[in-house]
């Protein structure tokens, strides 16, 4: 690939890079959250007909021009993305073949030279199951197989990985490296996108790192530390970004005993204080959502309990916690964060019903008030308050999803990705009004996968990894890379 | 643009009585007698029955779950036990009545609210099994009061012919309930939650609402209308049966989705059913003037549902409201 660069609105996504990638090596590409890997991937799997360039396959002097996913599939590159494609209820055989199901006299299914080539594609990845078993009754890593034998049956000579151990036990890992290992002899090129740092450095031959789209150098693994690769990915920036906040911390307010809820995490004991921002750091999977969603009762829990000023929170009633002003911010406003089709002002109110109701009948007095201080303080971009929130700009959107829960004065406000997918202006905004809620004697729970802003807006971190709590990093501790290096596990290295 | 938004917005609140005055106008072309008093009580007491059982759907609609499908079987249900309840005197045994109704509407709340099963199809279910219940009961028969003068039998088939002067006991219950379900729909926590929880089901959920009660009490007040609606149709009738209440599950949906209610839920008021209500009383007085017969009014009615939904779909995509 050589200059190749993507514009989304606003954005550059991708900003000139030039990649390579040799016949029979694992190559990991790393970088922050939108630093620029999936698109400069998407790119290469022809998910854009806009991107500028120019990208070359196996050797060849005439520039491919990947402008639909189709055209990448002939050039032989294949993807792996995080959320497999396959579909559940039907079973492997039919999921591997789709597309090119052999057929007898022009339209029966021929099965059994369906269940000849599946069973030819699962040895290829080492798995030994009957073809016809459906994809509900086998366990995620045989799925992720079964995805992986699916994408080379199009005999692609490029094989791109999006974080394919996300959801993974470490056996499993092990056993996917192997494979990985066995495509790497067979001539494939390999692709690999991952955060966790031990896995690039067990697999990978070299790594290129973007960072804020661009690309800042591709290393022989063997030159560069894990703590290279950090520096590389955080950059030698200077967040004048982050106003230093004189935290004023009180007496602790929330706490977490011994939480457990089995296959996310387990054992989770922490505390938060008045006036503190929190933060949760992780890397994808490590079980923070999970966490928050079951201490403010949204999901169940199987063990632990939940204190707030002193009373115990009720498991699985979240009108309750609500009731006792512990929130819960959704990481995604599209699906359970915003009432898309109602009006913004109706969204601003919506956790306020029950201090808005007497005897049942709901006072609709404030309402307008309350949606016009809260588009005001927040600087919401609406027509007026009576337009449907679905309409807004994502920023836009997530202001009202913030304003929302700050409508209803949190004491305990656990932000979830508070400021996913949105532009600077209303990040720097909803920044402002976290630490405006944690300098009123709230306490705000932040869960982040961006960096710079879990380093710049938390008081204290702990970290999680694999559903375990393994560490605390006080405020004077915390930097991007000693984030990362904890997240990663490498607890002593962070500290150091 | 702007104009036109505004247009939009005040057909959904008068759009469907500009189309019954546009009926009216129809009617007073297909027949001079079709302007009269004794005419306009006539297309009441047509409609008196679907607006009751429409006032009740609404809420499942306005929650999100399109439609109770139980209520042919909640109508029948509530007219044979009120009938069979009888000789406990009119006042329990309406009570009664109207409990048995909404006994099954307390079931399919809790399975449709705590079990997320699909109401579509768990209240057809319902319905079937509710159908073979009564006619393994009550062994297929037909239950009849006992309507000798002074007998609360006799004050029970009544309830559907008296009048308070000109106005029918009916026609005043049926605007009552539409009064008293727009209160509720608008005013009250119950009805602001229903329209959080037909919006976005997972989204109320994570506000702290408590869905499982809601959707409990929205099917609830559903059946209540509907054994409403079931016991003044026996009174009509002067008896119990299985089959009463048959087709009123499609009409009444057809009255709430024409008076502007969206099937996907949240979106919709009450007046704009009672609208839809008049709307299908008028076109079949009309086609009656016509000579138009029942199973070709079937037709006609079944044709307008299919429009009015077609053009729902279209105006949602139209104003680019994909994220709905």
């Amino acid at each position: 690939m050589e200059g190749v660069s993507k514009r989304y609105p606003g954005t550059l996504a991708v900003d000139n890079v030039d990649f390579e990638a040799r016949v029979g090596e694992v190559h990991a590409l790393m970088g922050e959250n939108g630093a620029g890997k999936s698109t400069l991937m998407k790119i290469l799997a022809g998910s854009f007909d806009d991107y500028t360039g120019r990208i070359f396959i196996g050797g060849s002097q005439r520039e491919a021009n990947l402008h639909s996913p189709a055209i990448a599939k002939e050039n032989g590159i294949g993807m792996i993305y995080q959320e497999l494609s396959l579909a559940r209820p039907i079973s492997i055989a039919e999921n591997l073949l789709v597309g090119r199901l052999p057929v007898r006299y022009g339209f029966l299914l021929d099965k059994r030279a369906m269940i000849a080539e599946a069973k030819r594609c699962l040895e290829r990845v080492g798995l030994d199951i009957d073809p016809m078993t459906t994809l509900e009754e086998i366990s995620q890593h045989e799925a992720q197989l079964v995805e992986i034998a699916k994408v080379l049956g199009n005999m692609p000579c490029i094989l791109v990985m999006d974080e394919p151990t996300s959801a993974l036990s470490r056996e499993e890992v092990d056993r996917l490296f192997e494979i990985i290992q066995q495509l790497k002899r067979a001539g494939l090129t390999i692709i690999y996108i991952s955060h966790h740092l031990s896995e690039v450095f067990r697999i990978a031959d070299r790594v290129t790192v973007l960072r804020d789209g661009r690309k800042i150098a591709t290393k022989d693994i063997s030159e560069v530390t894990p703590v290279d690769v950090v520096q590389m990915m955080v950059g030698k920036r200077i967040d004048e970004f982050y106003s230093k906040r004189k935290a004023v911390i009180g007496e602790p307010v929330l706490k977490v005993r011994n939480l457990t809820r089995r296959g996310f995490f387990h054992n989770v004991s922490f505390h938060a204080s008045r006036g503190e921002i929190l933060g949760i750091a992780g890397l994808s999977g490590a079980g923070r959502t999970e966490l928050a969603r079951s201490m403010c009762g949204l999901d169940p829990l199987d063990d632990g309990d939940v204190e707030l000023g002193g009373d115990f929170v009720p498991p699985e009633s979240y009108q309750e916690s609500v009731r006792r002003g512990l929130f819960y911010l959704s990481e995604d406003r599209k699906s359970d964060g915003l009432f898309l089709r109602l009006p913004v002002q109706q969204n601003l109110v919506s956790v306020l019903i029950p201090w808005n109701t007497t005897l049942g009948i709901y006072s609709s007095r404030n309402d307008a008030r309350v949606a016009r201080d809260m588009i005001r303080q927040l600087e919401i971009v609406t027509a007026s308050a009576l337009t449907d929130a679905g309409t807004l700009s994502g920023g836009n959107q997530q202001k009202v999803l913030l304003g929302k829960w700050l409508a209803g004065r949190p004491r305990v406000l656990v932000l979830d990705e508070p400021t996913r997918g949105v532009d600077v202006s209303a990040k720097m905004k909803i920044h402002d009004a976290v630490m405006e809620v944690a300098d009123q004697g709230n306490t705000v729970i932040l869960i982040s996968s961006d960096l710079p802003e879990l380093v710049g807006l938390s008081d204290r971190v702990v970290v999680m990894r694999n559903g375990h709590l393994i560490g605390e990093m006080r405020k004077e501790q915390l930097s991007e890379e000693s984030v990362l290096l904890a997240a990663n596990g490498q607890m002593e290295r962070a500290n150091a | 643009m702007l104009k036109r938004m505004r247009l939009g917005a005040l057909y959904e609140i008068l759009g469907i009585y500009l189309i019954a005055l546009l009926l009216v106008a129809i009617g007073r072309f297909v027949s001079p007698q079709f302007l009269t008093n004794e005419n306009f009580l006539n297309i009441l007491n047509g409609v008196v029955l679907l607006g009751m059982a429409a006032a009740g759907m609404a809420f499942v609609t306005y929650s999100g779950n399109m439609a109770d499908l139980s209520f042919p079987s909640i109508m029948a249900f509530s007219g044979i036990i009120t009938v069979a309840a009888l000789p406990l005197g009119l006042i329990p045994a309406l009570a009664i009545g109207v409990l048995a109704g909404m006994a099954i509407g307390a079931m399919n709340g809790i399975v449709v609210g705590a079990l997320k099963a699909n109401p579509i199809l768990w209240t057809l279910a319902v319905s079937f099994f509710m159908e073979g219940f009564m006619r393994f009961t009550w062994s297929n028969n037909q239950v009849y009061p006992d309507t000798a003068p002074g007998t609360s039998g006799a004050a029970f088939i009544q309830l559907f012919r008296v009048s308070a002067g000109p106005v029918p006991l009916t026609v005043l219950v049926m605007i009552g309930m539409f009064i008293a379900g727009h209160f509720v729909m608008t005013r009250t926590r119950f009805g602001i939650e229903t329209k959080l929880v037909g919006s976005s089901r997972e989204t109320a959920r994570t506000s702290g609402i408590n869905v499982r009660r809601v959707i409990l009490l929205d099917f609830l007040v559903a059946a209540l209308a509907a054994s409403t609606a079931g016991i003044f149709l026996a009174s009509m009738n002067k008896l119990g049966v299985f089959y009463l209440g048959l087709g009123y599950d499609f009409k009444a949906v057809t009255a709430v989705v024409i008076g502007g209610m969206m099937l996907s839920g949240g979106r919709g008021h009450l007046f704009g059913v009672l609208g839809g209500v008049l709307v299908i009383g008028l076109m079949s007085n009309i086609m009656d003037f016509l000579g138009v017969t029942s199973f070709r009014q079937n037709i006609v009615t079944g044709g307008v549902f299919i429009l009015v939904v077609g053009l729902h779909q279209y105006l949602l995509r139209k104003r680019g409201k994909d994220y709905a």
